[in-house]
């Protein structure tokens, strides 16, 4: 039969409110952008499908309310997961602080998962305050990718995408392997290793 | 308004080229998506051509022809169906059409009125009418009222899945959304190819059971330049029986090793298939640099011979795509003798019918189904009407024209009888049937057969121009000559870049429309606010959803994780599930009602006027409703033991220290209580004592609601008025302030022993010895208080029986907590008796003892 996609991914926007978690998610799925501020009250998503290395990847992206008071409402949607999306705005440094409790969030909540960390609104050198060695010096500690975004002149939003989609795929495909190998050390390594933790990924 | 008035309303909607001949009011369609309201038939006319309109009208009946909007449109055309179904149960009043056309299906539910076989009558003419006219009707006309564009056509076809991604998505929407791509990519086409020319070789020979023994370059290699593609056919390779029975046969080897032979060696060819069926062959060959272009070959045969089944005539195909281009080659052999014309034409609708090319992934192919189709063979039509001496003359002064004339096949072709939609070249050679072998001399066998083109070339698509068509007449071993035509073809070839770049377009496209698809709704409000709530004081505040969307939203309100309900219990939502139509709108109403049992938990601070809900859209997003308000505390729902300890009114006490109190009511002693007991029972014991024990049906008659919530009031702030209210209100606030303290006066762990001893007043007493301190004042100083009012039962008609019932009930309370069996109405009798029979010998008995024990 016809074939849609190969693979359906879900991906989570997560970070402080007023980072640009939505307009990210419009620029990506809509390529539009609208600048007046409607703050997120809740969960919603859009779909988009890519085509890595001929496989069509079909990604249902996910976009929270970043607000406190919401926080451990959305922490319930972090389940099934593939990949999470950090966003700090590099023009507002408590929200790049925050980061850290966004990653202790996925912790939380997710078993392996593939992360980015994002500063988005970078599109007025005068503004910005989080300098891209400082983040990338983060980024680099924590072990995971940076990407520098502006959402409003559509600066490498789809290369973020496309960067944690292909992690995504990749983790997938090495899973694969690996089970085809020896399924059996595949999940007592994981059961070892995750012991006492909320497993909620797939 | 009358039927013929409506009618001519319904006409205007209609050019007046375009005539109503018939149509029906109240026809609902019966459509998961659709609104099951009231629709109108109608069937129009356009010269022979025929549709049905289902049209929706904003009034009924509708009043001008603005009022009405055009929903579907059902050419009724070959593909027109028409079934209609009554209701079993009902056979009289309820009629199901079902109709079809192209594809699209609709069912409608009819009201049975005479009208109905007027329009029933009126749509099987039509059908019948469509049937009988020879040409294929056009429905040109309906162009200008296709109204369903793409939208609605994914609108009705897609559905999201319901609830996130861990639901195996829905294998129909795939199905349509992978044709919908195909179909934008196919619309697209010309924006990301362009064409190059192709020259195609087309030949046929029927060599009658001959071997290859004279060189085939006089047939196939006599063109300037070597074509792309040689697609040469065969008929009557071999007449044997062997061949026939078993179909095998030498010849096949050995007329391919001859093809391969006599092509133009100036290129270099590589076979794309070869097929054969008994007697006819098909070779087709592509130049070697174009092989890599060749995808999806597939080929079939067909066999219309003896029974219409074997393999002595018929057709074989073979198709492939050469870039984004399909051809499609089809080699046959058509009935013989003169007279069977229209059996050949069956013969040729039988192999269109019959030959199905297997795709991957796809519906099977037809020959129609191909951008190119080229069809060679001996057709077998001959020359009727002129006499054999006639047509030799005419031929062999070469003047074709009035031979043709009587051609069978010319007037098939004309008549649209056989390969209508195909091309024939102009004929300028001579008949190629039937010869002597090996000699150019007319049949001279006693049969005297009369010359004919048996021989032909035809073709079909766009971009398709013949350059040559000929007859070989050297090669002459057969009784047939070779035919041959070339053509000059525009080949569509994908330019990669420009592929990539419109395939993601369209990708995008989907994407877009597939989100436009999610349910999208506006909730004017997300944060409610109740402001200041008082005890058993309901509030409403309504919020309004709007489906914002374009199909119908079911919403509901869900549960968040680890919580055992979607809201708090002091909250109400209606409703709390329902679907929403587009653009229509939903209120909802948000109830706060403040009880005993949520009560104590706001003053032991475990619970707060406070909640998000999770609104949830079916296949769509979450909302999150923010719910708060400030709880105005009250004596109502306290503890005993911190009532006791309050020596100001309650809306004095700090919020943080009555919390305090709560939490530390366990450790209450006497000695450093303010009160014996609750000033605000005293106060309302004192007040019916000093004013109410003569009152007529004290504790019977209910109080006002409003008195009730005054007097609340009253002693939530320690007003220094006069207590408001009547004395039945007063009575009825002493019995829910009774009712709500955070514990029983009676604790739940004591109910059960309390129940066993209800026939024994000493062990009663001794229950009530133990109690702790507060309860036990509280217990006595009520039964001494009724057995005060008991004295004046002759005014206020009390007896100890009905008291007895009703503070049994407050003194000793169910456990909300506990989960019980479903009590039997029995069982749940006896315990309200024994609970009533050990509150019963508090009001007859003398107690004075236990308080002075004290």
């Amino acid at each position: 039969m016809a074939r849609e996609f190969d693979h359906l991914f879900k991906l989570l926007i997560i970070g402080d409110s007023g980072v640009g978690k939505s307009c990210l998610l419009l620029r990506f799925a809509d390529n539009t952008f609208s600048g007046s501020y409607i703050t997120t009250i809740g969960v919603d998503f859009k779909i988009r499908t890519l085509e890595i290395n001929g496989e069509r990847v079909k990604l249902q992206i996910w976009d929270t309310a970043g607000q406190e008071r919401f926080r451990t409402i959305t922490s319930t949607y972090y389940r099934g997961t593939h990949g999470v999306i950090v966003v700090y705005d590099v023009t507002n440094g408590e929200s790049f602080a925050n980061v850290k409790r966004w990653l202790h969030e996925i912790e939380q909540n997710c078993d392996v998962v593939n992360k980015v960390l994002v500063g988005n609104k970078n599109d007025c050198p005068s503004r910005k305050v989080v300098v891209t060695e400082d983040a990338q010096r983060f980024a680099n500690q924590m072990n995971i990718p940076l990407f520098e975004t502006s959402a409003k002149e559509n600066i490498n939003v789809e290369e973020m995408f496309l960067t944690i989609t292909k992690m995504v795929l990749r983790s997938k495909l090495e899973m694969k392997e690996r089970q085809n190998v020896s399924p059996n050390d595949v999940v007592n390594i994981r059961k070892n290793h995750n012991k006492g933790r909320k497993k909620c990924c797939q | 308004m009358n039927h013929e008035e409506i009618k001519s309303v319904v006409q205007e909607k209609f050019l007046s080229s375009e005539r109503v001949t018939a149509f029906l009011c109240d026809a609902k369609v019966l459509h998961p998506e659709w609104v099951k309201r009231d629709r109108l038939l109608a069937i129009v006319e356009y010269g022979d051509e025929k549709a049905v309109f289902c049209l929706f009208s904003s009034c009924y009946p509708p009043k001008s022809f603005t009022d009405l909007s055009i929903e579907i449109v059902l050419p009724i055309d070959n593909s027109f169906k028409c079934e209609i179904d009554n209701k079993p149960s009902d056979p009289e009043a309820i009629l199901y059409l079902n109709l079809q056309s192209r594809n699209n299906k609709f069912k409608f539910e009819i009201q049975m009125t005479p009208r109905v076989d007027n329009f029933v009558d009126d749509l099987f003419r039509g059908i019948e009418a469509v049937n009988k006219i020879s040409r294929q009707p056009e429905f040109v006309w309906l162009n200008k009222y296709s109204i369903k564009d793409e939208e609605d056509f994914i609108a009705e076809n897609i559905v999201l899945p319901r609830s996130g991604i861990s639901n195996m998505p829905n294998t129909a929407p795939v199905a349509i959304r992978e044709s919908l791509i195909k179909r934008k990519m196919c619309d697209k086409e010309s924006e990301y190819t362009f064409t190059k020319q192709f020259t195609v070789f087309c030949g046929t020979w029927n060599v009658n059971d001959k071997s290859p023994i004279i060189p085939l370059k006089g047939w196939l290699n006599i063109d300037k330049e070597p074509p792309d593609i040689y697609a040469i056919g065969f008929q009557e390779l071999d007449l044997s029986k062997e061949t026939f029975l078993f179909d095998q046969t030498f010849r096949e080897d050995e007329w391919y090793c001859a093809v391969l032979n006599y092509v133009d060696k100036r290129a270099k060819y590589i076979k794309v298939e070869k097929v054969r069926l008994v007697g006819m062959m098909l070779v087709v060959l592509i130049k070697e640099k174009h092989y890599p272009f060749v995808r999806n070959i597939v080929c079939d045969t067909v066999g219309t011979g003896i029974m219409g089944k074997m393999g002595n005539k018929g057709g074989v195909s073979i198709r492939f795509d050469l870039h984004n281009t399909s051809l499609c080659f089809v080699n046959s052999h058509l009935a013989a003798h003169v007279e069977e014309y229209e059996r050949r034409n069956q013969d040729f609708r039988d192999i269109c019918n019959r030959t199905r090319f297997p795709q991957v992934n796809q519906q099977p192919k037809a020959i129609k189904d191909h951008d190119q189709i080229y069809w060679l063979g001996d057709l077998n039509y001959r020359i009727t009407e002129l006499d054999p001496i006639t047509v030799k003359k005419l031929v062999n002064e070469n003047n074709f024209g009035p031979v043709l004339e009587w051609d069978q096949l010319k007037q098939q072709h004309k008549n649209k009888n056989v390969f209508a939609g195909y091309h024939e070249g102009l004929i300028a050679f001579k008949p190629t049937y039937k010869y002597d072998p090996g000699t150019d001399n007319w049949d001279s066998s006693e049969k005297h057969r009369a010359p004919a083109w048996c021989d032909r070339i035809f073709w079909k698509g766009d971009h398709v121009k013949q350059l040559d068509y000929r007859s070989h007449p050297a090669l002459n071993i057969s009784d047939h000559k070779p035919v041959s035509a070339i053509f000059s073809v525009e080949i569509k070839i994908v330019n990669e870049e420009k592929y990539r770049k419109i395939y993601e377009e369209v990708i995008k496209q989907l994407d877009k429309l597939e989100n436009e698809l999610i349910p999208q709704v506006k909730v004017d409000v997300t944060e409610v606010d109740f402001g200041t709530v008082r005890y058993l004081e309901l509030q409403v505040r309504s919020i309004t959803i709007k489906n914002t969307g374009k199909l119908p939203v079911e919403f509901e309100f869900i549960k968040k994780l680890d919580e055992a309900n979607f809201c708090k219990e002091w909250l109400i939502v209606e409703p709390y599930k329902k679907c929403i139509c587009a653009d229509e709108t939903c209120e909802i109403q948000l109830k706060v009602l403040i009880n005993k049992t949520s009560a104590c938990k706001m003053n032991a601070g475990t619970d707060q006027l406070y909640d998000i809900l999770v609104l949830h859209l079916y296949g769509g997003k979450d909302i999150f409703i923010t719910v708060n308000g400030t709880y105005q505390r009250s004596c109502f729902g306290c503890s005993i033991e911190v009532l006791v300890n309050l020596n100001m009114p309650i809306q004095e006490v700090p919020v943080g220290k009555l919390v305090e109190l709560e939490s530390k009511r366990d450790q209450c002693v006497s000695n450093q209580s303010t009160y014996s007991i609750p000033k605000e029972i005293w106060f309302l014991v004192d007040h019916i004592y000093l004013h109410g024990l003569k009152e007529p049906n004290l504790f019977e008659q209910p109080g006002l609601h409003s008195e009730v919530l005054q007097i609340r009031d009253w002693l939530d702030t320690g007003s220094i008025d006069p207590i408001p209210g009547s004395i039945h209100s007063v009575a009825e606030a002493l019995l829910l302030l009774l009712e709500s303290t955070a514990d029983p006066i009676i604790p739940y762990n004591l109910q059960s022993v309390c129940l066993r001893a209800s026939t024994n007043y000493l062990q009663c007493k001794q229950i009530i010895m133990e109690l702790p301190e507060f309860r036990k004042n509280v217990f006595l100083y009520l039964c001494e208080f009724l057995q005060e009012a008991l004295q004046h039962s002759a005014e206020n008609g009390l007896d100890s029986k009905t008291l007895s019932t009703l503070f049994g009930a407050i003194f000793l309370r169910d456990n909300p907590n506990l989960i019980q069996e479903p009590q039997s109405r029995i069982n749940k009798q006896v315990i309200d008796k024994k609970k009533a029979q050990f509150v019963y010998h508090f009001l007859i008995n003398d107690h004075s003892d236990l308080i002075f024990s004290k």
